[in-house]
């Protein structure tokens, strides 16, 4: 078992069951046992790779998943939907699936809903903008507010 | 990183809860760097891009200067 199957083994499950596997989960997929997938647990979070519950090894972030419910929905075309960590990572859902999607928003300022359409790899063009409150060098000082 | 109606609504809720003004840029250029920064991950052997490469990545989308660098502040 690498690393490598472990976060792909997580990113796989949320896609397919929208809840991020526990370690035991995990270890029982990858048939290794619990102390190596909670070791590669910690190396991926250390790494950044994924973002852990503090004090815990439950996944919270597998960008550009969402283990929890957030405001950015993805809907797929096959039906299937997603949480995205913020838009750009609703966005990268789509991006990482490479079919047809909405990612469905709401204004921070209004309540608007807004919704962004991708289709044949190609996005629709809206009136709506971005906003990144903090410059990138910054972003893994509170990578949840980023 | 959030969307907003227009710049407006960007500035009025900046002003509300006293934050200052980040940066503000087009769903367009959002797209062209999540293609780049997600659309491998599914693939095995996968990695988190190095410093320059995700300026590079930002670059493409004509997302520059001091807001957009990795670099340590000298």
């Amino acid at each position: 078992m690498t690393d490598d199957d472990v976060r792909l083994h997580i990113l796989r499950e949320l896609i397919a069951r929208s809840a991020a596997p526990s370690v035991g989960d995990t270890a029982s997929a990858l048939g290794v046992p619990e102390t190596d997938a909670a070791a590669a647990y910690d190396r991926l979070a250390a790494s950044r790779v994924i973002v852990l519950e503090p004090g815990t090894r439950d996944v919270l972030m597998a960008a550009p998943l969402s283990a929890v419910p957030t405001p950015h929905i993805v809907r797929m075309a096959d039906g299937r939907s997603h949480y995205g960590n913020c838009v750009w990572d609703a966005l990268g859902v789509i991006a990482m699936l490479g079919r047809d999607g909405d990612v469905e928003t709401v204004c921070m300022d209004c309540d608007a809903r807004l919704t962004l359409t991708v289709r044949g790899g190609a996005l629709a063009p809206t009136d709506a903008v971005v906003h990144f409150a903090v410059p990138a060098a910054r972003w893994w000082e509170n990578i949840v507010f980023t | 990183m959030l969307l907003f109606r227009s710049e407006e609504h960007v500035r009025r809720w900046c002003e509300l809860r006293g934050l200052p003004r980040g940066t503000v840029f087009t769903p367009e250029q959002m797209w062209t760097v999540a293609k780049s920064w997600h659309g491998r991950r599914l693939e095995r052997g996968w990695r988190r891009f190095t410093p320059a490469e995700a300026e590079g990545v930002f670059a493409s989308a004509g997302l520059t200067g001091a807001f957009w660098s990795l670099q340590p502040p000298m």
